[in-house]
């Protein structure tokens, strides 16, 4: 069985994500100025750029833990538009939809790693804690760590920690997932682990969003190369074409700075 | 050892006074810190307008403005609903400081975990943030379980029958050196209370460190 076979149970259809015209402001300073990201079902979408292009905030804005103050958010014929009210029924479809991994792990640091993927299960999903433990052990042998299950996150390393963060956001059966830097807090040998197993869930087929400074990995696993700088998408497309010929002076600039150290 | 048995005459009523008026603050205080960290600034306002009040009077003044200022109709305080009343209330104003404290260090990320993972805002805050904002003021918590304890004495200034009254009742009949008596075994009696209170939360801390060690 693959990872996101056990992550879908029953493989849930691939969706994809339409963002349209996302702004955001704090007060007088733009982060993201009419960005507009049109992700197909099933691909691999790798965000890079400068730091402070605002990589990481249109992250948070596809799943509004960031609310942009105008744009359209389309996923499975729902159709947000977080400028105006939200609904909250609109604003839980997309958070079951989108599942999340973050740079600092996040895991509840007072449960044990199965507790982390099971309770969110329960109090989501309403399923059993017998059906819910039973989708952390599956999920938790899948990333390499069934013996870590009764450990609290403390007692793990950075790597397993977001492994176990990667589990716990499969296990509500997310159709698309969003990376914000998920190896940044990492050696980089540990930060090996973590790509492996996202490597294995872009080749299952889950739709996924990753802000990345590994460029191998944009390279080698992404469809999709997004280049992010002063709050705007400067350049996108096949990622092998514009690392080895960007069109953008930006991109260059950033490229070298990144691939020629 | 008629001193003695004057002052462990009062004990229960220490004991009763300091558990009632804790049982009071830590419910309480529950509601008021989640005013204080309220993103509502009317709510967080008037939540902060009521604990500085609380706190800036002395807890003497509020005994003595409960049992002798207030009456409502027929009713007035006694001196023990006054004592526990007045206790409870300021336990109230210091614990909610104490939770805010501890809510507002649980890391930011966690809340946006929990959202991001689709929690709903009460299992964030009751099943996320809460636990974890516990221990890490458990200590604190302690700290003002043992302080009340003592500023339970301060009843007696409006006659509630616990153990420093109860001292002072005895040396007041012994005007003598054996007058001194029943405050030395009344501050013993306070110690020894302390210590197991002292004692529990501190295994109790490096238990919930050791489990969760972060």
């Amino acid at each position: 069985m693959t990872l996101s076979e056990i992550a879908d149970g029953k493989l849930a259809p691939r969706l994809g994500i339409k963002l349209d015209n996302i702004s955001k402001r704090y007060g007088e300073h733009t982060v993201l100025d009419d960005v507009s990201l049109h992700v197909e079902p099933g691909t691999v979408t790798a965000l890079i750029g400068p730091s402070g292009a605002g990589k990481s905030t249109f992250l948070r804005c596809i799943n509004l833990l960031e609310r942009p103050d105008s744009g359209t958010i389309q996923v499975d014929q729902h159709t947000i538009e977080p400028g105006k009210d939200v609904n909250s029924r609109d604003l839980a479809a997309l958070r079951r939809t989108v599942g999340m991994v973050f740079q600092s792990f996040n895991l509840f640091p007072h449960m044990s790693a199965l507790k982390n993927i099971s309770f969110p299960q329960q109090k989501v999903l309403g399923r059993s804690k017998e059906e819910a433990d039973e989708r952390s052990r599956q999920l938790l042998e899948r990333v390499g760590l069934k013996e870590k299950a009764d450990q609290h996150p403390g007692k793990c390393s950075g790597g397993q920690q977001q492994r176990i963060a990667i589990a716990r956001a499969l296990a509500l059966d997310p159709a698309i997932m969003l990376f914000d830097e998920p190896t940044s807090a990492l050696d980089p040998e540990v930060g090996l682990e973590v790509l492996a197993v996202m490597r294995e869930l872009a080749a299952d087929g889950m739709t996924m969003i990753v802000v990345t400074h590994e460029m191998h990995f944009a390279r080698d696993v992404s469809d999709t190369l997004v280049v992010m700088a002063d709050c705007k998408i400067i350049e996108q497309g096949d990622p092998r074409a514009i690392m080895s010929d960007p069109q953008e002076a930006r991109t260059r600039r950033f490229l070298r700075a990144v691939l020629e150290r | 050892m008629d001193a003695l048995s004057a002052v462990l005459q009062g004990l229960p009523m220490t004991i009763m006074l300091t558990l009632s008026a804790f049982s009071i603050g830590i419910v309480g205080a529950v509601p008021l810190a989640v005013g204080l960290s309220s993103s509502n600034i009317l709510v967080r306002l008037a939540s902060r307008l009521f604990v500085d009040l609380v706190r800036g009077v002395p807890i003497i003044v509020w005994l003595f403005l409960l049992k002798f200022g207030i009456q409502i109709g027929t009713f007035k305080f006694n001196p023990v609903g006054a004592a526990i009343v007045g206790l409870g209330v300021v336990s109230i104003a210091y614990l909610a400081e104490i939770y805010r404290g501890g809510l507002q260090s649980v890391p930011r990320g966690q809340g946006e975990a929990a959202h991001a993972l689709g929690l709903t805002g009460g299992t964030t805050f009751y099943g996320v943030m809460v636990p974890q904002a516990f221990r890490i003021v458990s200590p604190s918590i302690a700290t003002y379980l043992t302080g009340l304890l003592k500023d339970s004495s301060i009843a007696s200034t409006i006659i509630v029958t616990e153990m420093v009254f109860q001292s002072q009742a005895f040396a007041r009949q012994h005007p003598t050196v054996e007058g001194i008596l029943p405050y030395i075994m009344v501050g013993i009696l306070y110690i020894a209370l302390s210590l197991p209170v002292a004692y529990l939360s501190r295994r109790l801390d490096s238990r919930m460190r050791k489990a969760v060690s972060v």
